[in-house]
């Protein structure tokens, strides 16, 4: 059975010429079928939002002498922190998974005379540029590069 | 504060999009390592040791790299939160989420800014 929305959701700022019936919520809203995917891609922003302020505290500590990123390198390694930050890696894996289902779609039929790559082919390049990078930016902090 | 947002929507998209693609390229590695591998001893201690790190981080390539990993994120999450804010109660509370929630965004980038310029 269909609810009824927060009768402001999507309220235009002036009434328009067309009747329009009030909004309902989909059934399965918030966290049913496909509304599960949509809204749990909404929450990673909690998550990210966090690792924002996260990596902040990092740079900072960085800046702030050997002692102060010592203690940060130490605090990473208690349970709570490994913990925070595999749900976050599990999060970001997410994102990029969804997103990039999404990106070829969202792409426009012609930009100026050229048409874009065929979907297959935009999909298989942003995972592509997804590894690389990461493989190569995980090298980099691991001391595989630039020893 | 409606006329505001709804101006400014273009340069939060543009923060918004590449958080979601350039910051979730940028923080798996950063996750993989950093939040992960040295914790768990999977990586040498001198990989993060505070010279390499500075050395790294202090860099002009490295700068950028870590503003972007700093500000990006924060756009992407405080756009998600204020859509899914207007999802659960609705539109009339918006312009005080979404100020709230921009306002920290814009904080912390203007924070990781001075935090890259002072490494």
């Amino acid at each position: 059975m269909a609810r009824p929305a927060h009768p402001h959701a999507m309220q235009p700022p002036r009434p328009g010429r067309t009747r329009t019936a009030p909004p309902l919520l989909p059934d399965q809203f918030p966290f049913q079928g496909r509304y599960r995917a949509y809204t749990l891609f909404d929450l990673t922003g909690a998550v990210y939002l966090a690792l924002g302020f996260v990596v902040l505290r990092a740079v900072w500590a960085l800046g702030n002498g050997p002692e102060a990123w010592q203690a940060l390198c130490a605090s990473f390694a208690s349970p709570l922190w490994i913990a925070f930050h595999a749900i976050s890696l599990l999060s970001v894996c997410f994102v990029a998974v969804r997103f990039f289902r999404l990106f070829p779609k969202a792409q426009p039929p012609r930009i100026g005379p050229a048409k874009p790559p065929p979907r297959p082919v935009i999909h298989a390049a942003l995972y592509a540029v997804w590894i690389g990078v990461t493989l190569v930016f995980a090298a980099i902090l691991g001391g595989g590069l630039f020893g | 504060m409606k006329h505001l947002l709804l101006r400014l929507e273009p340069l939060v998209w543009l923060l918004f999009g590449n958080g979601i693609l350039i910051g979730t390229i940028l923080l798996t590695g950063w996750l993989l390592v950093v939040g992960l591998a040295a914790p768990l001893g999977l990586v040498p201690e001198s990989a993060l040791a505070f010279e390499r790190a500075q050395r790294l981080a202090a860099h002009p390539i490295g700068r950028l790299l870590l503003l972007a990993l700093i500000a990006l994120p924060l756009w992407k999450g405080a756009h998600h939160l204020r859509s899914l804010s207007i999802d659960f109660g609705g539109a009339s509370r918006d312009p005080a989420v979404a100020s709230l929630l921009y306002g920290l965004a814009l904080l912390g980038s203007a924070l990781g800014v001075l935090a890259v310029i002072r490494l």
